[in-house]
């Protein structure tokens, strides 16, 4: 009987193991974001009537397809400026030129910017990536620079302007 | 204990004063609102920078000339006013005119383009007297090229100048406080 009982405690110390696999998939997708500072005062350049201009740096994060893909930023004024009596975006006022993109193209000449239509910001191409280097950028996040510029004319009346641009990322 | 917390609150409070301007978190899309503040200016360019006054006859009638110029002007929208002046800043040298205060010797009349308001009257200059050549109301803007006007200038013709080209230099002053 002992012995029994020795061979059952060693029947069921014993356990059997067993392995098995699962397949873990992971669908990278093109994307893209950006941020930028959400106040830009603009400066006269020179006195009297010099025109007022000021710098906007855009960071910016993307991916886009490898094959047939692309990435844009693109910038439009959420509404005119307020309140009335200074400059309009319907008389073109507000200019900007784009420079340094360090990931894709930045927009060539001067964009007049508009509340009905986005301009170009960054033109990216595909198979690009930000950040960890060759074949994504080098720099994380990439970034570009707008240049605005405002005429300074006598016809505004003295006052403090404002209008909200709003820049949109696209990546496919 | 308490103040230790005091103080770890007001450093929270420090740091966001200083994000004001920072960036916003990364998103697909980003706002920024862009901001200017249109103060009063005044500028003036004087067309004609040499202004010769000349006399017609040789009976001493007076001498005269026209100084043409081109002003800029946005004056404060609530409580503004702006001027153009003009002053005797060197007088004319020895044998010419000579200007001392009060003389009416030198004197302009004014034609300038609206929103200015040029001087009603003839305006004597001296040494001392600066004349008035326009006036504007508060909330006065000018055209986006500039407007023009004109000083039309008399000198009495006192029989004893020197023979000679005297010449003195007149300034001109824009302002809108």
């Amino acid at each position: 009987m002992r012995l029994a009982l020795a061979i059952l405690g060693a029947a069921v110390c014993h356990a059997d193991t067993a392995t098995t696999t699962q397949a873990v998939t992971v669908e990278i997708v093109a994307a893209g974001k950006l941020s930028v500072q959400v106040a830009l005062p603009l400066a006269e350049q020179t006195s009297p009537f010099g025109n007022f201009v000021g710098t906007l740096p855009v960071n910016y994060r993307m991916r886009t397809s490898a094959v047939g893909g692309s990435g844009s930023i693109t910038l439009q004024a959420a509404g005119e400026f307020s309140p009335t009596g200074g400059p309009t975006l319907a008389g073109s006022a507000l200019r900007y030129t784009c420079g340094g993109a360090n990931l894709g193209t930045a927009c060539a000449g001067t964009q007049v910017v508009s509340q009905a239509a986005q301009t170009p910001v960054v033109q990216v191409p595909s198979g690009a990536c930000t950040g960890g280097g060759a074949p994504c950028s080098a720099a994380d996040p990439a970034s570009s620079q707008l240049q605005f510029v405002l005429e300074n004319d006598p016809r505004f009346s003295t006052g403090v302007y404002t209008v909200r641009l709003v820049l949109t990322t696209s990546s496919l | 204990m308490k103040h230790l917390r005091n103080v770890i609150v007001a450093a929270a409070v420090c740091l966001l004063c200083f994000t004001a301007n920072v960036n916003a978190q990364f998103a697909a899309t980003g706002t920024t609102t862009l901001s200017l503040t249109v103060a009063s200016e005044a500028a003036l360019h004087i067309d004609s920078p040499t202004t010769n006054l000349t006399t017609a006859t040789t009976v001493f009638d007076n001498y005269t000339g026209t100084t043409n110029f081109t002003y800029k002007i946005r004056s404060t929208k609530t409580g503004g006013s702006g001027t153009i002046t003009a002053a005797l800043t060197t007088p004319f040298g020895s044998g010419g005119p000579v200007l001392p205060s009060g003389s009416t010797d030198l004197q302009f009349t004014c034609v300038v383009s609206s929103p200015g308001i040029g001087c009603t009257s003839a305006q004597k200059v001296n040494i001392v007297d600066a004349g008035t050549v326009a006036t504007f109301a508060t909330d006065a803007h000018s055209a986006r090229a500039g407007n023009s006007g004109s000083v039309l200038w008399t000198l009495v013709n006192d029989p004893a100048y020197e023979t000679g080209t005297h010449t003195a230099t007149v300034t001109f002053t824009v302002s809108a406080p």
